[in-house]
């Protein structure tokens, strides 16, 4: 049996794609994978909503995209951070943990 | 650009190949079959066309949807040559018309001179006494050259239309005669040799210079440096001028509807007497501010030297007229826009903008109607839209894709429009201009007009796709997708529909009043004859034996009277109803004027046979003849209202008048007769012969030439010839029938009446066309209804009554608003109207009945095919 999934919070897959590329440049299914690992399978992510995202975030000038030869010995599209992208991290990151801290906080008081 | 897209689709496609190809992968190592692991993928994977639609969407495609959307368009108004058309047609007019109006106020009232910094330029002039800006004196400009803070330099103009001799060939060209500081003043550059300076004005150096205008040295000498070092000889003067420079092309001289040839130091021209006297007016003066002033600053600065220069000239002058004298008021405006010297802003302004307000009414009816046909349209596009809907496209996108087709109807009915902007343009400047003379307005592409063009385009595309575009929200799926005619009538098709009928009410209100205005104006009684009458000029050429004029001209009239075909034929100073008056001072002698009382009286100077030639009756006395010489006593004539207002009653013959230094008596008594235009009633007005004006010329009359039958023009070729063989020293000079002198004096009436009464007819046919659209598309909608109702025992004239019912309803919503909105409107035009009020019940009674006969008109068709429905064959097709 699979463990439990949740779904990603509205916005956060952005944050969590640009934190998994800031390692080192990586492909859309790496990313899925990466983010599945890590997250110990709890966290899946839709083709469906990676890859507009990808598209997104490229067209914002976070990321940077570039053909290259993959171990396959296919082309595939590697994603990397760019300067603006990693500003970007900080900020979400920044934001993201007074957010959950907040939250936290609510929950322990309230209980 | 398709390369670019291709591969664009080309990377999406590998992407997403590569991550399914992985996944594939991983679960191949992960032991499962590889058809088993292809089908697990794809199940994760979901719709992969989706998710290139996202991604897609993501990276913007706007333009790419644009361009589709664009050949759909084109492809659907294609397949219907008839609406496209019809709605390009209507949208050229409108938009046209509206970008000719525009034009037109642009260039009256708004386009700035294209000299340095035209702001900056201020005018100087006179307050004449029925407060219209007037033109100053030499001497004033003199007298403030130098002495204003507030101003950097000042110049003065006079126009002329003198005969030149260049290159040995006689020829009229539009002259402006200028002080040398007039180009220093402006700040333009020549574009060849230079313009005339200050060190121009020095009186008598033996060849003056002249400048030309870009235009004329284009059409004259092809723009030839040659040109420059050219003389010519300027007629009335018999001075030489050495053509030195050409003015920058665009530049137009510093008047409204005016283009001179050729520029002049007016110091060559000018007498020593005409420098000298404050009472010689002939100048516009404009000045330009020093940075920083106001023209406020200016105006009270100019306020001092004006009553100082006042004071110093009434102290030589006898002592009764000083107080009329030092109450000349003048003032300073901005000269930004060029001068006004014919009163184009002041005649016309109002109408411009009643035009202006009466085109974009047409353009907004335009709009109205196209919007309702494009609604209807959509309406019977319902199911493709449900459909599209269905399969997941978004409104967003179909509402993009309506108002594209609007904006492919306005784009071309912007194209259009400008093309027929531009004929429209010139036809109504040629009807704006008077006395045969032709106004010239700079022909230079406008941005100001392109853009406005532009802009009431796009309006027209929102106004027309925004209606249409409104079905897709109404799009309900699940009925639109069932093949059923819905019973629902289309409410927002019958408001566009009252819209039309409510603007055309508008419209045709303002054709009436118009029309009417013209029509009573024409009707109104004159109290003398215009038709089959010639009139003509005289130009008398250069050194014309003064001792001459009295012989010749009493040659010409009795040679006149003696051709063929002429009843009877004189002379007259100021032609009546041409817009020009002579007014004069006058006592009357055992009349005594209270101190608030006018002395003025309307003066003319006419030669015998007069008031036989424009059949005014002389109701007691007699007219001038052959006895009233510039030798015999002086004698005059007065009209009616004269007579009545200075002896009440008692006979004025034997009667003395004095006028100037002169005391004529008066010997005949005429009916009123309209002096300045028709509009005015009839002056109080007295009249000289000819022979007793004190400084007579032949050049100044104006011959009236009574026809026994058929065309005056007829004589035109004879009189040529007649004139030269009285006095070869004369030259005919603007022959044409008296009639077309008054049709010019009503020309802005004439403008009106025209385009109000073809805008009013034009929205008629748009509203009848919206009306039938509208009622034919219900009808076809409503066909099993009325086959049902027939089925069930409804009567034809029942089914009729039904249909026309909705008619009269759209109809009396749009008279009644149309109405209400009209009366508030029309008072705009009060100013314009002549013989008739702003909310004549009269006119809008016609108005509602042509309107309500239209509306029927167009329902009838319609409404004929939904009597003769069969009932059979209707609810079968249901």
């Amino acid at each position: 049996m699979h463990p439990p999934k949740s779904d990603l919070l509205q916005g956060t897959l952005d944050m969590l794609i640009l934190k998994i590329v800031a390692l080192a440049p990586i492909h859309g299914y790496g990313i899925a994978q990466r983010m599945r690992q890590i997250s110990k399978e709890v966290l899946q992510v839709q083709q469906g909503s990676l890859y507009p995202a990808l598209h997104r975030l490229e067209k914002r000038g976070w990321l940077q995209a570039e053909w290259g030869e993959a171990e396959t010995g296919r082309e595939a599209k590697f994603y990397a951070l760019t300067k603006a992208g990693r500003k970007q991290l900080e900020a979400e990151e920044a934001n993201w943990g007074r957010l959950s801290a907040a939250v936290a906080t609510i929950l322990r008081t309230v209980e | 650009m398709w390369f670019r897209k291709e591969r664009t689709e080309e990377r999406l496609d590998a992407e997403l190949r590569d991550h399914f190809e992985r996944l594939v992968h991983e679960l191949v190592t992960s032991g499962v079959q590889p058809e088993e692991a292809r089908r697990q993928a794809r199940l994760e994977f979901g719709d992969l066309e989706q998710i290139k639609e996202d991604c897609r969407d993501v990276s913007g495609r706007w333009l790419e949807d644009f361009g589709k959307d664009l050949r759909y368009s084109a492809r659907t108004l294609r397949r219907n040559p008839g609406f496209l058309a019809v709605s390009v047609l209507s949208l050229a007019l409108g938009i046209g018309a509206n970008a000719a109006i525009f034009n037109l106020i642009h260039s009256v009232m708004m386009r700035s001179l294209p000299v340095h910094d035209p702001e900056r330029l201020i005018q100087i002039s006179r307050i004449s006494t029925d407060n219209k800006q007037a033109s100053v004196s030499y001497a004033l400009f003199k007298y403030l050259e130098g002495s204003m803070k507030s101003i950097s330099g000042s110049a003065v103009q006079m126009e002329s239309s003198p005969t030149i001799v260049l290159d040995g060939a006689e020829e009229l060209v539009d002259a402006e005669l200028v002080s040398g500081s007039h180009y220093s003043v402006l700040g333009i550059q020549p574009s060849a040799g230079r313009l005339l300076e200050p060190a121009d004005d020095a009186i008598a150096p033996s060849v003056p210079a002249a400048v030309i205008s870009y235009n004329y040295w284009h059409r004259r000498f092809g723009l030839s440096p040659t040109a420059i070092g050219k003389t010519f000889t300027f007629q009335i003067r018999n001075q030489v001028f050495t053509i030195v420079g050409v003015t920058p092309p665009g530049y137009q001289g510093a008047r409204l509807g005016r283009d001179p040839d050729i520029t002049m130091p007016v110091s060559m021209i000018l007498t020593e007497k005409q420098r000298q006297q404050v009472s010689y007016n002939g100048f516009e003066m404009l000045a330009r501010l020093v940075p920083g002033a106001s023209i406020g600053q200016a105006d009270a600065e100019f306020q001092v030297s004006w009553q100082a220069f006042l004071q110093r000239a009434a102290s030589s002058m006898p002592e009764n007229d000083h107080a009329r004298f030092l109450q000349q008021r003048a003032v300073v405006t901005s000269g930004a826009n060029g001068l006004d010297i014919r009163g184009l802003r002041s005649d016309y302004g109002q109408a411009l903008l009643v035009l202006m307000a009466i085109v974009a009414l047409v353009l907004l009816l335009a709009c109205a109607n196209l919007s309702g046909l494009l609604l209807a349209r959509a309406a019977s596009r319902q199911r493709e839209i449900s459909v599209r809907m269905a399969i997941g496209a978004n409104s967003g996108r179909l509402i993009r894709q309506f108002l594209t087709e609007s904006f492919l109807l306005a784009l071309l009915g912007g194209c259009a429009g400008l093309l027929l902007a531009r004929w429209v343009s010139n036809a109504l400047v040629a009807m704006m201009a008077d006395r045969g003379e032709t106004l010239v307005f700079s022909a230079a592409i406008d941005w100001p007009v392109l853009g406005f063009t532009g802009a009431i385009s796009f309006a027209a595309c929102i106004l027309c796709g925004l209606a249409p575009a409104t079905q897709v929200f109404r799009a309900n799926l699940n009925p639109g997708l069932k093949q059923t005619k819905a019973l629902g009538r289309p409410r927002l098709g019958q408001i566009m529909v009252t819209i039309q009928v409510a603007i055309s009410m508008l419209l045709v209100v303002g054709a009436a009043l118009f029309v009417g205005t013209l029509t009573k104006l024409y009707s109104v009684d004159r109290g003398l004859r215009t038709d089959g009458i010639l009139t003509f000029g005289l130009r008398t050429s250069d050194r014309y034996p003064p001792n001459r004029r009295w012989t010749s001209l009493g040659t010409l009239l009795d040679r006149l009277n003696a051709l063929r075909g002429v009843s009877s034929a004189s002379a007259v100073d100021v032609l009546p109803i041409s817009g020009s008056l002579w007014n004069r001072e006058i006592q009357v002698e055992g009349y005594t004027f209270r101190p608030d009382e006018s002395v003025i009286v309307g003066f003319n100077a006419i030669a015998p046979k007069y008031f036989a030639t424009l059949a005014t009756p002389v109701l007691s006395g007699r007219e001038f003849d052959d006895r009233d010489t510039n030798k015999s006593s002086k004698v005059a004539v007065v009209n009616e209202s004269f007579a009545q207002y200075f002896f009440r009653g008692q006979s004025p013959l034997g009667r003395r008048v004095t006028s100037g230094n002169a005391t004529y008596q008066i010997v005949g008594v005429v009916k009123d007769a309209k002096y300045q235009d028709l509009r005015q009633d009839a002056i109080r007005t007295m009249y000289i012969p000819l022979m007793q004006i004190e400084n007579y010329q032949a050049s100044i009359c104006n011959f009236v030439v009574r026809v026994s039958a058929g065309d005056p023009m007829r004589l035109a070729p004879l009189l040529e010839k007649l004139i030269r063989d009285t006095d070869a020293g004369w030259r005919l000079r603007s022959i044409q029938k008296y009639s077309t002198v008054l049709d010019r004096t009503m020309r802005m009436e004439r403008i009106m009446a025209i385009l109000g009464g073809f805008f009013g007819v034009l929205a008629l046919l748009i509203a009848s066309v919206g009306i039938f659209g509208v009622i034919m598309f219900q009808v076809s909608r409503r066909v099993g209804e009325i086959g049902l109702r027939i089925a069930l025992g409804a009567s034809r004239s029942g089914i009729l009554a039904l249909i026309l019912r909705d008619v009269v309803w759209m109809l009396v919503a749009g008279i009644v608003i149309g109405s209400s909105v009209a009366i508030t409107l029309t008072g705009l035009t009060s100013k314009i109207l002549f013989g008739i009020t702003p909310a004549d019940p009269a006119v809008f009674g016609l108005a509602a009945i042509v309107l309500a006969v239209a509306a029927m008109a167009a329902a009838w068709l319609p409404a004929r095919r939904a009597m003769r429905v069969d009932p059979v064959a209707a609810l079968r097709q249901e």
